[in-house]
């Protein structure tokens, strides 16, 4: 593909490439404002994630939901302000692949965990089993 | 200095093997010798190896996928003939020659024939159906192409040096580690599929970023052709499954290389993860190979039929539906392994509820040549073969999709069966149709129909005469990939299934005949239109075979039908559209990346299968070396002269003219 | 040659083609996107298929998380002050990233080398302490050949540690690069691809220090 032919079409006009956060670039002040933002709340969360893993006050099992859920917010911060997803119409295509790309990775994470939960509850445990050769 | 590598590699003492490679090593030698003498070596590097056009490296990986079929025909050859042979006796194969014939014969068979062959086909026809000069990352594409040509000479370089693997196409541990496999084969397969597998991601990228990004003007979604959605789920898939292989071959190196217990029987590793990751990626590539065949197929029944697709919106959705489905089906292949039956339960019905996709594609095809004038070409016999088979086998799988009669049939010559029935059937005849189809098209003659017919013919028979018998041996008991047997039951069988393989040997043999023939009568053959077949998408827009830039000027497809439309139009009115007017054209330049990369990829896989530890860091150096080459460039580009774009494209309207007038005359 | 003379039957081909052509729609009928969208959505594919490759280091690392063998467990190696800097070089070194974007994109060639430079040392920060954190845990005798849940460990994290490296041999061209040849077409789109490389390692590197840090310390 050469820029002089997708210069001579108003081609995928207002598709955005993933990472780029407007089609002209705006001043250098008005971009910094979206990544000091975005560290502010990653420190900020990062921070909580820390705390959360070692603090007494949240409830035990309550501790894993809290880092989950931390993470989860830490990883959108980082897609919202360091590599600027949004869901205007013009990043659909990147939206669409993202999420592509986490149901497979939760297919294949919470699906291998529940075969290989389901697995190793119903074989012999692998030391009995080398104890059981002849 | 050396490593591993020693004289002991070659095999000075098994007959079968040294005396193979050295005939294929002399006819390889003879080859290059008489390119070399008539000075083809130019020609060949400028316009094929360094070449980063998407026709010459789709027809390179066909080429390759053909080659390599031959490869892993003679492994099937000799592992039906031992079988026909081994009845209370011990053939004439080995048993740790013969474990190497299985394991490479599926090997070679998935990885360097049909991924190859279907990613070429996507490679040339794709971008010509889109209406475009090329895909996303032209010289990207070449280094694809280039892995996994490197990664198929390691495979078969393990014929003379060395040894391949006897763990099966899908090396279970723990017999694959490093205890119990302490040669160099398994680390030529691990190495040889690391090195492809990149090779192929590499190429998934390309193509959905090329059918996502990049199409002809007015081209929406809802007017792609049905042969590009399929690309697109396929490359999809690709992009989502490689990698679990990658990391799981990977997880598998670290433990024989590194000392590491992923899957060893010691440490608390545990072997069934590999099992589990390993169809995790395993089966979405089954798919990765049929939905390219199902397009394929589209393609050919709506042309052949003289109608449109019946059904379009349901094929795309069904398409798609399987793409996802795919990622949920895959414990399907060990169901014996230990699961419960709520897991076993849930994936089985899953694996019937995958098998409703594709039985609405049949149906839509069989709806499209319902009322349609059908003519049986070549390639619609391979279509026709191709639905009468697959659904059979696509019975069989629905039938070992219940897990209970998976326990009786796992891993015997049912299954072997089943799945050949399926990757026969539906990819290779796929293959073998689009082949017929799209041959004009890329070299501007068509292929003799009538040798093309009993190739078909024999084939056909052949399937069934060899894999038949496989499927009742299997219900009486025999289990896969035995060298030699007792049962006085199973031989009658396994003497049939050897004739059935020769017969496809005949097919094969028709097939070469044919394309020797057609060559040698291209001039009667030619396609001078190049809409050799009535077609109805846009690649039968281009001459055959298609200039360098695949169209003079971008097609413009908004508010018509891509192709069959302007056609219609030009007919009604006994002229075609008014000449465009011409400009110069810009193309990616040719470049070497692709070819040295890969072979800095050879030299390193070959380093590390034999321990050449100073080989590996000379061809990683080589390898970082080409990427800063291949960045630093400053022309990436060349022109073509707008003279010569209008001259080419002259021709082509003047041909099509000149079919006008003898239509309507 | 934009609509036809003679009135084709209406086929599903037709349907949902927006009227206005080129508006932003995401449905590309309005021809070849631009270089800059194409490389750009290219690599991100990229980094879907290789989140998709840790997914699978993280699935054997769940599976094989209890498998110590009677080893040393995550409690007892993992030592949280030491991940709680490398979250913090990485992070900042995300934003010095993105600090050389906004500088690439108004041109400031100063500026982008020093962003470029901060981030490849804050980089090599990172990757000295984990290195340093391997290499104790080896001379400890919980090396990758102690147990399974060691293997895992040393892959996935091991995994994220040479994508890094991999990046920062890739952060150097490219400060050679902007250096040799300025702020050209091609070499702009090649530091974006850089720059969703680098964010998507701190990305993962969350999904790390919170399932395998944290957690595992946590146990």
């Amino acid at each position: 593909m050469n820029d002089i032919a997708a210069q001579n079409f108003r081609g995928g006009a207002g598709d955005l490439a993933p990472g780029q956060s407007h089609e002209s670039p705006k001043s250098f002040a008005a971009g910094l404002g979206s990544y000091l933002v975005g560290l502010a709340l990653a420190i900020g969360l990062t921070l909580a994630s820390f705390w959360a893993a070692q603090t007494h006050l949240i409830y035990g099992p309550g501790v894993v939901a809290a880092l989950v859920t931390l993470a989860i917010a830490q990883m959108g911060i980082h897609l919202v302000f360091f590599l600027h997803i949004t869901t205007a119409p013009d990043n659909t295509n990147n939206v669409l692949a993202l999420a592509f790309g986490i149901l497979i990775v939760f297919l294949v994470v919470t699906g291998s965990l529940w075969i290989m939960a389901n697995m190793n509850h119903m074989s012999v445990p692998m030391d009995e089993l080398m104890r059981m050769q002849p | 200095m050396f490593g591993n590598l020693t004289w002991a590699a070659i095999p000075f003492d098994q007959p079968i093997p040294l005396y193979s490679a050295a005939v294929v090593g002399l006819m390889v030698l003879a080859v290059l010798a008489w390119v070399v003498i008539k000075g083809h070596v130019p020609y060949l590097w400028r316009e094929w190896i360094t070449s980063v056009d998407h026709k010459r490296i789709g027809a390179m990986y066909c080429m390759l996928a053909l080659l390599m079929l031959l490869r892993g025909f003679i492994d099937a050859l000799m592992m039906r003939s031992q079988q026909a042979v081994a009845f209370h006796a011990a053939g004439y194969l080995p048993p740790e020659h013969y474990n190497q014939i299985f394991s490479a014969h599926g090997t070679i068979m998935i990885f360097f024939v049909a991924m190859p062959f279907m990613i070429g086909l996507i490679n040339y026809v794709m971008p010509l159906q889109l209406g475009v000069r090329d895909v996303a990352f032209p010289t990207f594409n070449s280094v694809g192409f280039w892995l996994t040509a490197a990664g198929a000479l390691l495979v078969n370089i393990s014929l003379v040096v060395g040894e391949f693997s006897r763990a099966g196409w899908l090396p279970y541990p723990p017999l694959s580690e490093l205890q119990y496999s302490p040669g160099v084969g398994i680390d030529y397969y691990l190495w040889a599929l690391e090195i492809s597998g990149a090779g192929t991601l590499i190429s998934g990228i390309n193509l959905v970023t090329t059918i996502l990004k990049t199409r002809a003007p007015g081209m929406s979604y809802g007017r792609m052709p049905i042969f590009c959605w399929t690309a697109l789920a396929s490359n999809l898939l690709i992009v989502a499954a490689f990698p679990i292989l990658t990391a799981t071959l990977a997880m598998l190196l670290l433990d024989r290389y590194l000392d590491f217990h992923f899957f060893t029987n010691a440490a608390g590793g545990n072997p069934m993860m590999f099992v589990n990751l390993i169809w995790a990626w395993g089966h979405p590539e089954v798919y990765i190979l049929i939905l390219p065949a199902f397009g394929a197929f589209s393609e050919i029944v709506s042309t052949f039929s003289g109608k449109p697709l019946f059904g379009y919106r349901s094929m795309v959705v069904a398409t798609m539906a399987i793409c996802v489905l795919s990622f949920m089906v895959w414990l399907h292949h060990f169901f014996t392994m230990g699961a419960g039956a709520d897991v076993n339960g849930i994936f089985g019905i899953m694996s019937m509820v995958i098998a409703v996709p594709t039985g609405v594609k049949v149906f839509n095809w069989l709806f499209t040549m319902y009322r349609g004038r059908v003519r049986f070409s070549t390639a619609m016999h391979w279509a026709v073969g191709f639905m009468v088979t697959f659904v059979i086998g696509g019975m069989t799988g629905v039938l070992l999709a219940v897990p209970p009669a998976d326990f009786v049939l796992h891993n015997s010559l049912f299954l072997v069966a089943h799945f050949h029935n399926m990757v026969i059937g539906g990819v290779l005849f796929g293959a073998f149709a689009a082949y017929e189809y799209w041959f004009p098209k890329a070299f501007g003659f068509k292929l003799h129909e009538r040798l093309g017919k009993a190739a078909f013919w024999c084939w056909f028979t052949g399937f069934y005469v060899a894999f038949v018998p496989l499927y009742a041996v299997g219900l009486l008991g025999m289990t896969r990939r035995l060298q030699h047997y007792d049962q006085p039951e199973w031989h009658p069988w396994l003497l049939v299934a050897a004739g059935g393989a020769l017969l496809i040997f005949c097919g094969i043999a028709l097939q070469a005949t044919q394309l020797i023939v057609s060559i040698r009568s291209r001039r009667r053959l030619a396609d001078s239109t190049g809409d050799i077949w009535d077609g109805r998408t846009l690649e039968w827009a281009t001459p055959s075979p298609p200039p360098l830039f695949n169209f003079a000027v971008m097609p413009d497809v908004r508010g018509e039908e891509p192709y069959w439309g302007m056609k219609r139009k030009a007919i009604e009115a006994m002229q075609l559209s008014a000449e465009p007017s011409y400009e110069a054209i810009e193309i990616p330049r040719n470049s070497p990346t692709g070819f040295v990369t890969a072979f800095f990829a050879f030299i390193l896989g070959f380093g590390l299968i034999w321990h050449i530890w100073w080989l590996v860091v000379l061809a990683l150096i080589g390898a970082y070396a080409t990427f800063v080459v291949f960045a630093w460039r400053d022309e990436t580009e060349s022109v073509i002269p707008q003279e010569e774009v209008a001259r080419i494209d002259r021709a082509n309207r003047a041909a099509r003219a000149l079919a006008l007038t003898e239509m309507t005359a | 040659m934009s609509t036809p003379d003679i009135a084709l039957p209406l086929s599903p081909s037709e349907l949902g083609v927006p009227s206005v052509p080129g508006e932003a729609t995401g449905h590309g009928e309005g021809g070849p996107a631009p270089k800059r969208i194409v490389v750009g959505y290219g690599f991100w594919i990229f980094l879907l298929s290789d989140i998709i490759m840790f997914s699978a280091f993280f699935a054997t690392y769940a599976v094989l998380a209890g498998a110590t063998a009677g080893g040393p467990g995550a409690a007892q190696l993992f030592d949280l002050r030491n991940v709680q800097i490398e979250t913090a070089c990485l992070l900042l070194s995300s934003f010095c990233c993105g600090i050389a974007s906004l500088a690439v994109e108004q041109r400031y060639a100063r500026l982008t080398q020093v962003a470029l430079l901060v981030t490849g040392l804050l980089g090599l920060a990172f990757l000295t302490l984990e290195i340093r954190e391997f290499a104790g845990l080896i001379a400890r005798g919980a090396g990758p050949s102690r147990s399974a849940f060691l293997s895992s460990f040393f892959a996935l994290v091991g995994c994220h540690g040479a994508h890094v490296s991999a990046g920062l041999l890739w952060l150097g061209t490219m400060m050679a690069q902007f250096y040799a040849k300025g702020f050209r077409a091609d070499i702009c789109r090649r530091y974006l691809c850089f720059s969703l490389f680098w964010h998507a390692l701190d990305i993962i590197w969350v999904a790390i220090f919170t399932f395998v840090y944290l957690l595992g310390a946590g146990t």
